[in-house]
C-alpha cells in the first residue's frame, strides 16, 4: 500500500469515528433533554386550577343566597379571591395570556375586592358580581381546557421529534460503527495475512538453507569420495599393479610391501567407513551411551597404547585420579580421533601431551600438538560435516572425525572444543561429566 | 339580608380580621393519633416551636420565594403524632394523604411566610405545606407537588 492510500485510510478511519461518536453525543443529549422534559408540572394542571376557581366563585354564591354564616361567607370570598390571586400569579398567568384568557380576569378581582365583606361591602351587589362572574369563567373553561390539551399535544410532539433525532443519531452511529468495526476486521485480516506470508518466508528461506546445507554435505561428500576413497583404491592399484607385471616375476621383499601398503590403505578405507557408519548411527539417534563412572587417566592410556605411535605421544596424569561419568567405549572413539588429528597434522618430531584434568565439576582431557594449528575461520567450521582445512586437502580424513566427536560427547552430557595453543599448534578439550573421588 | 344583618357580618369579619385576635385564633387541627385524639395550634403554639427557612422554587409562582415555617415533623412531634399516614385537609376541603416519612426524610416545613410576609387565606396561608423542593432532585415530581398543601386547616394522623 503505498503512503499517499495509508494516509486516506486513516484519514478515512479517523472520519469515521468522529462521526460515530458524534452521532452518539447527539443521541445522548436528545434522551437527556427527553429525560428533563418528561415531568409532570402542577402548572399544566390549569383545567383543575381553574374549575376549582369556578367551583370557589359557586360556593361563594350559594353561601351568599342562603343563610349561610358570615364567617362561612368570609371564608368562601377569602377562597375565591386566593383562586384568582393564584391566577394571577406568573407560570399561571403567562397560560392565560398565551391562551388570551388574561383579558379582564384582573378586572372581575379588582371589582370582588371593592365588594369585600369584611370591610362592609353590599352582599347584594356582591352576589351578583360572583354570579357574572362564574358565567364568565364558565365560558373561558373550555378554553383553558382545550389550551392546555394543546400545550399538552406539542409538548409530546416536542418530545417525539427529540426521540426521532436520538434514534435517527443511535442509528447512524450504529451503520458507522459498523462500518468501523467491518474496516478493523479487514484491517486485521489483511495483518493476520501479512504475518502468516511473513512466517512462510521465513519457512521457505530456513528450508533453503538446509537444502543448500545438504547440497553442499552432498559435494563435500563427493570430494570425500573423489580424496579419500580414491587414494587408497589408487594405492592398492598400484601394488597390483606392480605384483601381475610381465617380465620377472616380484621377490618376495617387494610382495610383503606391497601387502603391506595395500593392507595400510584398506585399513583407512575400513576407518573411514566405521567413521561414516558411526555417524550414520549418532545422526539417527541409534547410539546410547553407557553411562558409568571410569577413570579418564586410564582410557586416555589405553587409547595411546591402541595407536601405537610410540614416544610422540605423552600421558601427563596429575596427582589425583579424574573419574568421569562416560561411555569409555565412545570416549576411546573421541580420544582416538583427537589424537589421530593431532598425529596427522603436526610435524613427526613433535611431541603430543595428553592431560586429564578437573575444573570445576567437569572431567576434562586436553590434547595438546604443536602443529600448524587452526586460523579462526577454520576453528569456526571446524565441527561441520566433510569440512576439511584446505591446507590439508591432500591428507587422509573424512572430515567427519572432529563432528563425530563432538557429537559423541554430547552424548555423553560433555562438549568437545578447540582453542589455539600458546606457542603454536592446537589444544582439543574434552570435557565430561566429572566425579571427584574423596 | 336585612340591613342589621348586614351590619352585623360586617363588624364580624372586622373582628375576625383583626390581628389581635389572630394571635389565639386555631390555625392547625391535628386529629386522629394525637394527644387526646384532637390537638388545636395556634400562631401562639407555631411561635413556640423552632423556625426554619427554605428558599425553594415552587410550581404555581415565579422564582425563588423564601419560606418561613415551623418544620412538619416538629408540629407532628408537638402533638406526639403516632402512625405511617398524615390526612392534610385544605380550607377549600382539598385532601390528600401524605406518608409520614416525608417529613423526616426532607425538612418540610409549615410555612406561615412567603418573602417575609404573612400568609392568608386569600393568598395561600394561613399555612402552606413546603417541600424543600430545589435540594432534592426527587421532589420535582407532581407527586410530591400533590402534597404541597396551601390554606392548610387540619391534619388527621392514622
Amino acid at each position: 500500500m503505498n503512503r499517499l492510500g495509508a494516509h486516506w485510510r486513516y484519514a478515512g478511519l479517523g472520519a469515521l469515528i468522529v462521526v460515530c461518536l458524534g452521532l452518539l453525543v447527539v443521541a445522548a443529549a436528545n434522551i437527556i433533554r427527553i429525560e428533563r422534559q418528561m415531568q409532570i408540572s402542577a402548572t399544566q394542571n390549569m383545567t383543575w386550577i381553574f374549575g376549582q376557581t369556578q367551583i370557589e366563585a359557586l360556593s361563594l354564591s350559594s353561601a351568599l343566597s342562603s343563610d349561610a354564616s358570615s364567617s362561612e361567607v368570609l371564608l368562601r370570598y377569602d377562597l375565591l379571591v386566593s383562586r384568582l390571586n393564584l391566577l394571577r400569579d406568573g407560570p399561571q398567568w403567562r397560560f392565560l395570556s398565551e391562551a388570551g384568557l388574561a383579558d379582564g380576569l384582573m378586572g372581575w378581582r379588582d371589582g370582588l375586592l371593592r365588594l369585600d365583606p369584611a370591610y362592609g361591602g353590599d352582599p347584594a351587589a356582591l352576589k351578583a358580581h360572583v354570579t357574572a362572574l362564574s358565567t364568565a369563567l364558565r365560558q373561558k373553561a373550555s378554553q383553558v381546557m382545550s389550551r392546555e390539551w394543546q400545550v399538552q399535544s406539542e409538548r409530546l410532539d416536542r418530545l417525539r421529534k427529540l426521540h426521532l433525532l436520538a434514534l435517527v443519531a443511535i442509528m447512524g452511529a450504529l451503520i458507522s460503527g459498523a462500518a468501523l468495526a467491518v474496516l478493523l476486521v479487514d484491517r486485521e485480516r489483511r495483518l493476520m495475512r501479512a504475518r502468516v506470508d511473513r512466517l512462510r518466508a521465513e519457512r521457505l528461506q530456513r528450508d533453503l538453507n538446509r537444502e543448500r546445507a545438504a547440497s553442499e554435505g552432498y559435494r563435500r561428500f563427493a570430494d570425500l569420495i573423489a580424496h579419500q576413497v580414491r587414494t587408497p583404491l589408487a594405492v592398492i592399484d598400484s601394488a597390483m599393479h606392480r605384483l601381475t607385471r610381465s617380465g620377472k616375476p616380484p621377490t618376495p621383499e617387494v610382495i610383503r610391501a606391497k601387502a603391506d601398503v595395500s593392507r595400510q590403505a584398506v585399513a583407512r578405507l575400513i576407518r573411514l567407513t566405521d567413521t561414516a557408519l558411526l555417524m550414520a548411527r549418532v545422526d539417527r539417534g541409534a547410539v546410547a551411551p553407557e553411562l558409568a563412572c571410569h577413570d579418564l587417566d586410564r582410557i586416555a592410556a589405553t587409547a595411546i597404547e591402541d595407536l601405537q605411535a610410540g614416544r610422540r605421544v605423552t600421558l601427563r596424569s596429575g596427582n589425583r585420579p579424574v573419574t568421569a561419568i562416560c561411555d569409555p567405549v565412545l570416549t576411546s572413539e573421541i580420544l582416538a580421533n583427537l589424537l589421530g588429528n593431532a598425529l596427522l597434522y603436526s610435524p613427526p618430531d613433535s611431541e603430543i601431551d595428553v592431560r586429564p584434568l578437573f575444573s570445576g565439576d567437569m572431567a576434562m582431557c586436553d590434547v595438546c600438538d604443536q602443529g600448524s594449528g587452526m586460523t579462526p575461520e577454520e576453528l569456526a567450521c571446524a565441527f561441520d560435516n566433510f569440512a576439511r582445512g584446505a591446507r590439508h586437502r591432500d591428507l587422509p580424513g573424512s572430515g567427519l572425525g572432529l563432528p563425530l566427536a563432538r557429537h559423541l560427547a554430547r552424548l555423553q552430557g560433555g562438549d568437545l572444543t578447540l582453542k589455539p595453543r600458546e606457542g603454536g599448534g592446537l589444544i582439543a578439550r574434552l570435557s565430561l561429566p566429572g566425579k571427584v573421588v574423596t | 339580608m336585612t340591613v342589621m344583618k348586614r351590619l352585623l357580618f360586617g363588624t364580624v369579619m372586622l373582628a375576625l380580621s383583626a390581628s389581635g385576635a389572630a394571635a389565639e385564633e386555631v390555625l392547625l387541627t391535628l386529629t386522629g393519633a394525637v394527644t387526646g385524639g384532637q390537638v388545636e395550634l395556634t400562631q401562639t403554639d407555631l411561635d413556640a416551636l423552632e423556625w426554619h427557612e427554605i428558599a425553594t422554587s415552587t410550581t404555581v409562582t415565579d422564582g425563588q420565594p423564601v419560606f418561613r415555617g415551623v418544620l412538619m415533623r416538629d408540629i407532628l412531634d408537638r402533638a406526639q403524632a403516632r402512625g405511617d399516614t398524615v390526612t392534610a385537609r385544605a380550607l377549600n376541603d382539598y385532601v390528600i394523604d401524605i406518608p409520614m416519612d416525608d417529613f423526616h426524610e426532607f425538612d418540610v416545613i409549615a410555612a406561615l411566610y412567603m418573602d417575609g410576609i404573612a400568609l392568608t387565606p386569600r393568598d395561600k396561608g394561613p399555612v402552606w405545606i413546603v417541600y424543600p423542593r430545589d435540594d432534592h432532585s426527587v421532589l420535582a415530581d407532581i407527586r410530591y407537588d400533590m402534597r404541597w398543601v396551601w390554606q392548610l386547616s387540619a391534619l388527621h394522623v392514622q
